[in-house]
């Protein structure tokens, strides 16, 4: 009977197009999307994981740094110092705003580092200086590339020019890159010196991280300390939360396109071979022998769509790497798993009206033409 | 004609499985298409409803709800003396995050003066905040968390009694909340930021020469609401647009193959009877006729129901997701109605190729 299935849709090469086609296009979508989410989780936190440093300490209650504000008085650098196990604290302002040269604008974390700053600068250079001084910036190399500038030209950033001086790689993303300007550059274009953004924080490496964020927060006022792996996970929730809803209602569409097509594909493959399963019947097939057929066939097609999809998706994520569009595609085993799961219901449920069809049929009528 | 129409309704089940493949396909498309422009209203809701026409920001910004925006102190004076200007609104506006029920959910804080404007342009229940430590939250958040009038809320580590709840300033990536500007500036600990001004020119002033005048302030963009509504939703598409647009692009793809798998079945099944006709005498402009008549009812019926089954699916959606807002253009109405008909045209190209192709001998050598 698997043999039947086997048959039945290699038979008619338009309608196996279309079954495996209709699923593996439903199957990409879900794929897809999922995959765009994990890739923006992933390259949002590059600049908290390359950061260098252990610990990030935050005004009150502020846990992320993506589409968020922090403000604390600098006087918490001398506070947070004085802790021991502390070895190095870097303070940096952050906010977001846009690189601009022409007409070319592009969104970006600001960051404001002090002079040879040990953590928070670029962490990986394509060329040029590592750190800005007054005056210069570092932005990301896509950027630079898709704005046609480089080292030695200007840019406009918060409204004044700076002379690009470095060109940074893996700063960017979907929706922004990072750009470094020297801290006092910063203060003098946000006109408030008595503020910082983050510190960023080394510990002696005999000491533990949550040991210490626990004592900044208890003998530091108005600040929170997270660990950088806290922190990380704290800003991949951010993209996760924001995307769940909508991300369901897109794998939901996706799951009835799946559906739709074939439902539709295997009703008509088996109404196109009536009359066989008729001839089968008469000949003393069982019902149950026949559904294993239309089950089989069902989840052939599936199954061929679900390995197509997969691999068009991989290959969506090969091409765009070379296509330096700022967008990862990244494939998840829960996506994985989430899609195979789709495919399987929808194996079943495609496969339901053509077994009542076939319980319904009657081995006399395929004799008499009907 | 009349054998198109026998076609279509001698099998009902399949009939009914067309129409309700091409509905679902439309359906979807007019969903995703409203959900784009709910999308779209709600991301530039507050340009929409502040007060005035133009925008001055921060040099170098040209959207609100992307980049942060500072002016400089004297701005808002330098601004006032331009000849022109009736009314200047000053706000401080900054994203923030929410914990809200373990869940991350940014919202947009702005920072507004009651006496001026800038605030919230519907309030529900309730007042608009008279002291620092009180603030108007959006009813769709206040109600899907169980917080009402009189609660406290932390913002940025400082406690706010909610005082009104506002109306239309929901949506599923951002809501928009308001305090009073002084309590702004205290929680962004800057005493003199101003983030974006919104001004209302005088009457029959040209607004070219208008911007032109602003824009020659040094630190500063004036641009038009338009135009930073524009930058805004062209900031937030460049994340949600693309996926929808391919679904909606997939969706017309999925409506095509399923009128064509149905049209091309029934085709092939009467093969022997096309067949038939072809040997008396009929041509094959004829049977292509049979063949895109009944591509084309499908489809219209098809897209007909999707219309109501949207409306249907979009007002369930809303009520049980406020935050979610599904809007209907008549003009989307009227695509949806050519893409029903396009599938039908597509749909129909390959059963036709098989009616070409029919040799009238073959079928009585069967």
């Amino acid at each position: 009977m698997i043999r039947l299935a086997f048959h039945n849709l290699f038979q008619n090469k338009i309608r196996f197009i279309i079954s495996v086609g209709g699923v593996a296009l439903a199957m990409t979508l879900i794929l897809s999307l999922d995959a765009v989410f994990t890739g923006v989780e992933r390259q949002i936190t590059a600049y908290i994981d390359n950061s260098g440093a252990d610990i990030f300490v935050s005004q009150k209650s502020v846990r992320n740094m993506h589409m968020t504000t922090s403000s604390m008085s600098r006087s918490v650098i001398t506070d947070v110092e004085e802790i021991p196990g502390i070895e190095k604290v870097t303070p940096i302002l952050y906010l977001t705003n846009m690189v601009v040269s022409g007409k070319e604008r592009n969104l970006a974390y600001i960051i404001g580092l002090p002079e040879n700053a040990p953590m928070g600068g670029p962490w990986k250079l394509f060329e040029g200086r590592s750190y800005p001084r007054t005056g210069e910036t570092i932005i990301d190399r896509n950027i630079a590339q898709k704005s046609k500038i480089g080292i030695g030209d200007d840019v406009e950033i918060l409204g004044r020019k700076f002379k690009v001086v470095g060109l940074s790689e893996e700063t960017t993303n979907l929706v922004n890159s990072v750009a470094f300007i020297s801290i006092s550059d910063f203060i003098k274009l946000w006109g408030n010196s008595n503020s910082i953004s983050y510190l960023l924080i080394k510990i002696n490496p005999e000491k533990s991280s949550s040991d210490i964020a626990a004592q900044i927060e208890a003998n530091v006022k108005n600040v929170t300390a997270q660990v950088t792996a806290d922190f990380s996970s704290q800003e991949r929730r951010v993209v996760k939360d924001m995307s769940t809803e909508v991300i369901t209602m897109m794998n939901f569409i996706g799951f009835l396109i799946g559906l739709a097509v074939m439902a539709l594909t295997v009703y008509t493959s088996t109404l196109a071979h009536r009359s066989e399963y008729g001839v089968l019947k008469a000949l003393g097939a069982h019902n149950k022998h026949l559904y294993q057929t239309v089950i089989s066939y069902s989840l052939l097609s599936v199954l061929i769509g679900l390995a197509l999809g997969i691999m068009i998706t991989f290959l969506l994520s090969i091409i765009l790497t070379y296509l330096r569009l700022n967008l990862t595609l990244a494939i998840s085993g829960v996506s994985l798993l989430k899609v195979s799961s789709a495919s399987l219901v929808i194996a079943a449920i495609s496969a339901i009206l053509p077994i009542k069809q076939i319980a319904g049929l009657d081995p006399a009528m395929v004799f008499r033409g009907k | 004609m009349f054998l198109a129409h026998r076609n279509l309704i001698q099998n009902k089940t399949r009939l009914l499985l067309s129409v309700g493949g091409v509905s679902l396909a439309i359906m979807l498309i007019l969903l995703l298409n409203g959900f784009l422009a709910g999308m779209n209203r709600q991301i530039t809701s507050y340009i929409d409803n502040s007060t005035g026409s133009l925008i001055i920001a921060q040099k170098g910004v040209d959207n609100l709800l992307g980049a942060t925006s500072l002016l400089s102190v004297n701005a808002l004076e330098d601004v006032k003396k331009v000849n022109g200007v009736n009314d200047v609104v000053p706000i401080l506006s900054q994203f923030v995050i929410f914990d809200l029920r373990g869940k991350k959910l940014p919202a947009y804080l702005i920072g507004y003066d009651p006496n001026q404007g800038g605030g919230p342009w519907k309030i529900r229940e309730g007042r608009e905040p008279m002291t620092d430590t009180e603030m108007v939250f959006d009813d769709v958040l206040a109600k899907r968390n169980d917080l009402q009038i009189g609660d406290k809320f932390e913002i940025l580590g400082q406690d706010f009694t909610i005082v009104g709840l506002s109306e239309n300033t929901t949506s599923w990536m951002t809501s928009f909340f308001f305090i009073r500007i002084s309590a702004a500036k205290k929680l962004l600990r800057n005493p003199g930021a101003i983030s974006f001004l919104l001004i209302t020119p005088e009457k029959n002033i040209e607004t070219g020469n208008l911007l032109k005048n602003l824009n020659r302030i040094s630190g500063i963009n004036a641009i038009t609401k338009n135009e930073i509504a524009d930058n805004d939703i062209r900031l937030f598409a460049k994340v949600f647009s693309a996926p929808i647009k391919l679904m909606v692009f997939i969706s017309f793809l999925v409506g095509t193959m399923i009128v064509g798998l149905i049209i091309y079945t029934a085709t092939v099944e009467r093969q022997r009877e096309y067949g038939v006709l072809k040997a008396i005498g009929a041509a094959n402009q004829i049977l292509y006729k049979v063949v895109i008549t009944q591509a084309f009812v499908t489809s219209l019926i098809g897209a007909l129901l999707s219309i109501l089954l949207a409306f249907s699916v979009g007002n369930w959606i809303m009520a049980i997701r406020p935050q979610f807002l599904i809007l209907f253009d008549p003009l989307d109405v009227l695509w949806a109605i050519l893409a029903g008909v396009g599938m039908a045209l597509f749909a129909a190209f390959i059963p036709t190729r098989v009616l070409a192709k029919l040799a009238p001998a073959e079928v009585f050598q069967k």
